[in-house]
Order: C-alpha cells, then sequence, then structure tokens
C-alpha cells in the first residue's frame, strides 16, 4: 500500500497537473458530501434584508439579489450537479457502451444483424448531428423541468460517444485470438461479448467518462442558466450564473462570478481527471510513466552524486 | 505529432491563451462608448434612438399588443380624442394625461379634439355625434371622412380579434350603431348610456385607419387590410414607416403633411436589444437617447450619472398572483385571504423594485378614478395568516405550485420572497418556470393554480378595469373568480353617467373584490424612462407606450 501511494506522489510530482486534476475532483466530492455540515446559511432561504450584499464580513462570496448566501449556494451545488453529471455520463456510457458493443461485434458478416448494425449507426448519425444544445432544450421542453429530465437528456447527447467509442474497440478486439477461443469454446455471443470482449474495450470508455462528466456539469448549467435545467431556488451553478450575470454590469460582479469560478475549476479538473486516465489506460504510457517514476529518484541521486564530485573538483 | 518548433511557431501558449481571453473578456464588459457600435446610430439632434427589448413583430392592434407595436402605434395613428395633459406630482419636467374626473368641464372629463373637433353627448347618454376635422391627409395622401372611422370600427366586428372586447366594451351589437352622418359627421348610437363612449375614443386599441388605402390594398382578397397593416401603416398619425426588420429595428419618419405641430425628431430607430444589461450599457455609453424596460438595480445605477436621466411615475401597472378558484385550495377565499396576508409587499418593493413600486391596495390601478384603497386589509401579518388557514381546514399547511415568467426578470425573485415567505405559513411553493409563450398559454387556459401576472387596463375608468379583470364572463378573467353580485355591479356601474351612482357602485365592488381575494395584491409598478439628460417631453400615457412626437432636446 506505502509502495502505491509512493508510486502515486511520485507520478504527482512527474505530472502535477495529474495531482491538481484529483485535487480539485477531491475538493469537488467532499464539498458534496459535507456541503450541510460547511454551509453557514440555508442555501434556498430569501432574506431580502441581506440583499446584494458584497463578499466579506458573514458571507464570504455576498448574497444575491434576494439575499440567498452565495458561498452557501456555490458550495451546495457540487450535490446536484455531480449528481447529475454523474448519472447522466453513467447512464449514458451504459446505454451507449452497450449498444455499441452489439453493433461492433455484429458489423461485420450476413444476416439482419448486420442491418440492424447498419441502422443503429446511421440513427447515431442523426442523433450527432443535431447541435447537444438545442437536443438537450427540446428533450427538457417536452419531458418538463426537472432533475430527471437534465440526466436523460444528458445521457441521450453522450450516447453516441460511447456508442462510437465502443464499437470501434470492439471491431478491433473481435478477431484476437481469445474471442475466437470463447466461441469456439462454446460461449455464447453474449458471454463472449460480456466476460472477454467489453472488459477489454473499457479503457478509453473510462477515460471519456471523467471528461463527460466535466461536459455533463457544463451542460447543466447551461440548461440552467436558459431556464430549462433544475427549478429554483435549488442550488446549481448554471442557475446561480443566470440569476446573477444581469447584475455585473451595475457593478454587483460575485452573484455570477463566483459560481462561474467554481463551474469552470470543476470541469477543469475533471478534464485533467480524464486526461490522467487516459495515459494511465494506455499500457504503452503506462509503461512509460511509471518507468520514468521508478527512475526518477535514482535520477537525482545520479545528479546530486554528479554535483558533488563537481565541487571537490 | 508536432515538434517543439512547430509547436511554438503555429500556436500561442497556454498563458498567452489565457491573457487574450481575459483581455477580451474585459473589453466585452466594457461599456460601449460613443463612436463605437457601427450598428446604432448616434443620434443627430432630430434622430431619436430607442434600445427596445423587441421590434413591433406586428402592426395591426387587431392581433398584437406586444410592447414593440403599441409603441409603434401611437406615432403611425391618430385618434378621435385625447386627455388634456397635466404636470407630474412626483416627476419634474414629466407631463402625464390628465385622466382625473372634472364636474366643472364638459362631460366631467378633460379631453382634446384630435381628429374629432367636437363632440356631443346626448342627454340619456346613449349616443354622441361626432364633428371630425377637415383637411386632414393619411400617409398615403387620402384625405380623413367619416368613412375611415366608419371602416375602422366595421373591421371590429368582422376580424373578431381584440377590437372585439372593445365592441363589447361599449355595448357595441352591430356594426350598424355607428353611422355616418355626413362626409364629416358621425354617430356612435348605444342602446345604454355609457361612461366609455369619449374615454374609448382615445385608447390606444382604437386608432382610425385610412379607409380609401385598406381599400386598395386589400380588394375583395383581404377586405379588411390584414396582411398590408401587419406590415405597414395605413393611418393620420404624425409618422410613417420607414423601415421594419423584424428583430433587428424599426425606423419611422416625420410626416411634412401632418395636420398638427410638426414632431421635432425627425427620424426614429427603435432598435431590438433584448437584453437590458445590454440597453443600460448603451445608455450609458451614450450610443442610445433611451434605454426602456431597464431594470430596477440599473434605473439606480443610472440615477448617479450626469448624462443620463431616470424618469418614474405612478402608472397603471398592476402586477398580482392568479389564485384559481377553481383549482382548490384555491376554492376557499380563506385560503387566499391567507396568501394575501403572507405576501411581503414591503420587501418586494424595497428588494426588487428598488422602490419603484408602490404597494397594490386596491383591484385596479391606483391612479384611476375612484380607486379606493381603504379596503385593503392584507398587511403582512404570518399569524393571522396561520389563523386563516386554520379556519379553512388547512392549518397544516399544503404543498402548490407558483408559475412565473421567465422573461420577466423580476418575477422569479419575487417568487422567492413569496416562497420563503409562505414557507413560513406551512405552504410549500414548487417554483415553475415557463418561457414566455408556454408562460401566457398557461395564462389564458387558467391551467395553474398560482400565476403571475402583469397588466394594465388601458381606459382610466373603474368599470373598464373591474369588468376586464372580474366580470365573470370577461376573458380576461384569469382567475376564475365568479360573482354575480360583483357583475351585477360592474354593469350597473357601466350603465350611467352620473358620475356620483357609479362611485357608490364601484366602491361596492372593490369591497367584495378586496374580501374575496380573487389575486394575490403585489405591487403597482411604475413607468420608467431611462434617457439621456438632453431629452424632454416624456408624457406618460395609461396605455404604457411612448410617443415619439413628444420629445425634443433641450
Amino acid at each position: 500500500m506505502l509502495a502505491i501511494v509512493s508510486l502515486c506522489a511520485r507520478i504527482a510530482v512527474i505530472r502535477p497537473r495529474f495531482a491538481l486534476g484529483y485535487l480539485i475532483v477531491a475538493i469537488v466530492a467532499v464539498l458534496a458530501i459535507l456541503a450541510p455540515l460547511i454551509a453557514p446559511y440555508s442555501p434556498t432561504e430569501a432574506d431580502s434584508t441581506n440583499f446584494l450584499q458584497s463578499p466579506g464580513g458573514s458571507h464570504l462570496f455576498g448574497t444575491d439579489n434576494v439575499g440567498m448566501d452565495i458561498f452557501s449556494r456555490a458550495i451546495y451545488a457540487p450535490r446536484i450537479d455531480l449528481t447529475i453529471a454523474i448519472l447522466g455520463t453513467v447512464l449514458s456510457a451504459l446505454l451507449g457502451g452497450s449498444i455499441g458493443a452489439l453493433v461492433g461485434y455484429y458489423s461485420s458478416g450476413r444476416g439482419i444483424r448486420v442491418w440492424v448494425s447498419f441502422a443503429v449507426m446511421r440513427a447515431a448519425d442523426v442523433l450527432q448531428a443535431f447541435p447537444v444544445f438545442v437536443f438537450a432544450i427540446a428533450l427538457v421542453a417536452s419531458l418538463g423541468q426537472s432533475i430527471q429530465t437534465v440526466v436523460l437528456a444528458i445521457a441521450f447527447v453522450n450516447a453516441p460517444i460511447y456508442l462510437r467509442l465502443m464499437r470501434s474497440q470492439v471491431l478491433s478486439l473481435r478477431s484476437m485470438r481469445y474471442v475466437e477461443a470463447s466461441t469456439v469454446n462454446g460461449l455464447s455471443d453474449f458471454q463472449t461479448i460480456t466476460r472477454h470482449v467489453i472488459p477489454n474495450a473499457m479503457a478509453p470508455v473510462l477515460a471519456q467518462l471523467s471528461i463527460n462528466v466535466g461536459w455533463g456539469i457544463l451542460l447543466t448549467a447551461a440548461l440552467s442558466f436558459i431556464g430549462a435545467g433544475v427549478r429554483a431556488p435549488t442550488p446549481e451553478w448554471g442557475s446561480m450564473i443566470a440569476m446573477g450575470f444581469q447584475n455585473v454590469v451595475t457593478g454587483q460582479w460575485w452573484p455570477s462570478m463566483f459560481p462561474g469560478a467554481m463551474l469552470a475549476i470543476t470541469v477543469f479538473g475533471f478534464s485533467l481527471v480524464g486526461t490522467s486516465i487516459e495515459v494511465l489506460a494506455d499500457p504503452a504510457k503506462r509503461r512509460q510513466l511509471l518507468n520514468e517514476a521508478r527512475q526518477r529518484p535514482a535520477g537525482r541521486a545520479a545528479a546530486a552524486s554528479k554535483r558533488q564530485s563537481l565541487e571537490q573538483v | 505529432m508536432s515538434d517543439l518548433f512547430t509547436r511554438v511557431k503555429l500556436g500561442p501558449s497556454r498563458r498567452q491563451f489565457l491573457q487574450t481571453a481575459a483581455a477580451a473578456g474585459g473589453a466585452a464588459m466594457l461599456p460601449a462608448s460613443p463612436g463605437t457600435g457601427e450598428a446604432f446610430a448616434q443620434g443627430a439632434g432630430d434622430t431619436l434612438v430607442i434600445a427596445a427589448p423587441a421590434t413591433p413583430q406586428g402592426l395591426d392592434i387587431e392581433f398584437d399588443v406586444s410592447i414593440g407595436s403599441i409603441d409603434s402605434l401611437g406615432a403611425l395613428y391618430e385618434y378621435m380624442l385625447a386627455y388634456e395633459k397635466v404636470e407630474d406630482p412626483n416627476a419634474p419636467g414629466v407631463l402625464r394625461e390628465d385622466t382625473s374626473v372634472h364636474a366643472d368641464k364638459p362631460n366631467n372629463m378633460a379631453l382634446k379634439g384630435r381628429l374629432a373637433e367636437a363632440w356631443d353627448v346626448s342627454p340619456d347618454g346613449r349616443s354622441a355625434t361626432f364633428k371630425l376635422r377637415e383637411g386632414v391627409k393619411s400617409n398615403w395622401g387620402n384625405l380623413f371622412t367619416s368613412k375611415d372611422v366608419k371602416w375602422t370600427w366595421d373591421r371590429k366586428f368582422n376580424l373578431k380579434g381584440q377590437g372585439l372586447f372593445q365592441t363589447a366594451v361599449l355595448g357595441l351589437n352591430s356594426p350598424d350603431q355607428i353611422k355616418v352622418e355626413g362626409d364629416y359627421a358621425l354617430s356612435f348610437n348605444l342602446d345604454k348610456p355609457n361612461p366609455l363612449l369619449l374615454k374609448q375614443q382615445c385608447n390606444l386599441a382604437n386608432p382610425i385607419y385610412d379607409a380609401t388605402k385598406c381599400a386598395a390594398v386589400g380588394g375583395s382578397a383581404d377586405p379588411w387590410a390584414v396582411n398590408f397593416l401587419k406590415n405597414d401603416s395605413a393611418g393620420f398619425g404624425p409618422y410613417k414607416l420607414a423601415q421594419l426588420v423584424r428583430g433587428q429595428q424599426a425606423v419611422f419618419e416625420a410626416r411634412d403633411d401632418y395636420w398638427d405641430t410638426k414632431p421635432v425628431m425627425k427620424r426614429v430607430i427603435m432598435r431590438e436589444v433584448p437584453q437590458s444589461a445590454s440597453r443600460f450599457s448603451l445608455l450609458q455609453g451614450g450610443a442610445v437617447d433611451i434605454a426602456q424596460f431597464l431594470q430596477p438595480r440599473e434605473l439606480e445605477a443610472l440615477k448617479s450619472q450626469k448624462t443620463v436621466a431616470v424618469d418614474a411615475v405612478n402608472s397603471s401597472y398592476m402586477i398580482w398572483l392568479e389564485l384559481n378558484a377553481k383549482i382548490a385550495p384555491f376554492d376557499n377565499v380563506d385560503v387566499r385571504r391567507a396568501v394575501n396576508m403572507a405576501i411581503p409587499h414591503d420587501e418586494i418593493i424595497r428588494t426588487i423594485y428598488y422602490g419603484y413600486a408602490d404597494p397594490q391596495t386596491a383591484p385596479m390601478p391606483y391612479i384611476y378614478p375612484m380607486a379606493d384603497k381603504s379596503f385593503f386589509s392584507f398587511n403582512y401579518d404570518l399569524a393571522k395568516a396561520k389563523a386563516l388557514l386554520e379556519k379553512a381546514g388547512a392549518g397544516k399547511g399544503f404543498n402548490t405550485t407558483l408559475s412565473y415568467n421567465a422573461g420577466d426578470p423580476t418575477q422569479e425573485p419575487i417568487a422567492l420572497l413569496i416562497q420563503t415567505s409562505l414557507r413560513q405559513i406551512g405552504i410549500e411553493l414548487t417554483l415553475e418556470k415557463l418561457p414566455a409563450g408556454v408562460f401566457y398559454e398557461n395564462v389564458t387556459k387558467r391551467a395553474k393554480p398560482m400565476i403571475f401576472y402583469l397588466d394594465s387596463p388601458w381606459t382610466p375608468d373603474p368599470g373598464y378595469s373591474t369588468y376586464l379583470y372580474f366580470n365573470s364572463k370577461s376573458y380576461v378573467n384569469y382567475s376564475n373568480y365568479v360573482n354575480t353580485d360583483v357583475d351585477v355591479l360592474i354593469t350597473e356601474g357601466l350603465g350611467t353617467l352620473d358620475n356620483a351612482i357609479r362611485l357608490e357602485k364601484y366602491k361596492k365592488v372593490q369591497k367584495t373584490l378586496m374580501e374575496d381575494a380573487p389575486w394575490g395584491f403585489i405591487a403597482y409598478p411604475k413607468y420608467t424612462l431611462a434617457r439621456k439628460a438632453n431629452l424632454k417631453g416624456f408624457t406618460y400615457y395609461t396605455s404604457n407606450n411612448l410617443r415619439f412626437q413628444d420629445f425634443s432636446r433641450r
């Protein structure tokens, strides 16, 4: 365990941005869990005696135009944003990934399965041709404004990504010997796909998951910004920015700036985490990174020894 | 995969990108300064530039009463009569229509002739004869005659748009009740006396059309010139339409052959700027002369600037909650009263309106004759509200939905304040934000238990106002309020010219309405105008619109 921690620490030194990403995500996750204990005020109770107070004093981030504490709302917001983004992204990965696996497995040969695979891919083309935001708005408009609807919107707009990702992986894995062996050993297609194909195709999917969680948070915020996301006064970064951005022109910048900054940092953090998973999931890149990490202490010792010998001369 | 040299040569570094983005973002935050913004005319002395939330979607009042449209009407069209103007007692330099009752004036009103030069109301109040002004030309060069007035009112009967209300409220059942008595004489003949007969001649909703032009362009295929009047004008007003590009701008030009005093502003450009923050910036930077419908905090921010002035006048606007009497528990009067006692009026006016509103204390605009605030008893009192809920059998509270318009930035914060307050008496509100089109659809469908509404009755009359919103058969009675006694009182008040009798009737109406509380009474928002300090002439009209011909420069 100590060796793993030590290795992680060395990787963090080599790639500080990975560490930054994990730190950001960890902080956001902690805020989401501990918000009820940390927040000094209720995130949904208006207090008109303290409206639009500037940051400082008892309101660290100030208050908005109905007196709600921005700090409390900003740290409660990850509960909503993360929940929606993670649920939506996982749902899209399950939906898109499973369909992609089937489509990839059956996309060659003859018969109705090939035609079905073809039709599914064309349907995914059509779905992806829609502007993501417009599609999400239409979905929310038809199903109504709720957290569940936003989750579904994220799931639907991201599913084609996982469909294509999984399909491309399965296409290359399908011809592997172990897959053939599985079939020869009498396993059904379903068993082969679930036990051998999908587990070996998961690496890029996992990397994409983290990046998509960040996009999911952004999409949630964007939908809330235009009024199609969560209902007021649910604390959510996008709706906070929407309520506050009109105050910027009159000098009250804080209602939108703080949630905006937290949103940007969180999405950035997830993006870094996604990049790190992408590196660690690739065997060649992972090997190179681990070698670098292992050599680093030896490298330092060699450099120190060289400096010492130069000084003696 | 690019090498180090290629990366340096082709792309900015991350630091350079962030610095550039920050600079661009900072520049975007700065208000527009004079000389920037090629899309905006800089307002020469006789050009008026207005930043409006929207350009006119249609120019035909029969079908379009949106903000951009009503501002155009007063410029393009003329009316039979108008109110005299007086100085606003609360806003220096601002004039307003004199809508008070004047016992010493003819018909107890301060009216002046416009297209009608003179008028005479019969002693029984059932008919009015108008002598029309001669020598008035339309923007198409056609002379105004009685046929234009006749055609205008016939159009209302035939098209059955908003004009149907105009005829109904006057008690007009047939076009035959409007008679051409000569080229320059016309009479309205009613079955019963109606105190609105002259007032409706001033109403922005009753412009007079150039019938000759309309007949020529419409022909037999479109006898009422619906298609033409949507996109152009045929009227006797001081301006003509020069350009209309919906979503961008509308341009009006003063007519040289206008019969009355020629407008000082020869050219008016109404530019669509949907965001109030952008309109604010444009005015602040001097790119426009008027920024319409700014948010209260933006008006406050402008007060300190010497190049800008803000006028705020008591208006006919009202904002209230429709409490749907057909959806439980708002079918219970004590529940409705409880809601009213828990609405934090003072908080709303201070926090949301920054003082640019007054508490709503009557079921009609407080500036209208016979408005009576003495029956208002809904001072904020949560204990009394709770007691009323107990009395209604809802002591444990209940859950319901409050719907509001996403297109009105004041409604969400008001909803939040009301939600916090009602929670304290056990009423848990789910806030439902509706896009503007969906919002109005839900209002007219009367589908929601609680929904905001912001409106103003254009005719300054207690009968007109109460008939509009509380008559059980009125299309605009969105709260489903039914009280036959109130219906009778309203109708009786509309059937006499005796102001003493009317006062007595409408006192009873208002007393009953405040007891029945069909609305959650919130506020009377003021009509505000943010303008360049050197612009003068602003006149307030109860139809809450601008008339470009009023303005000039110091």
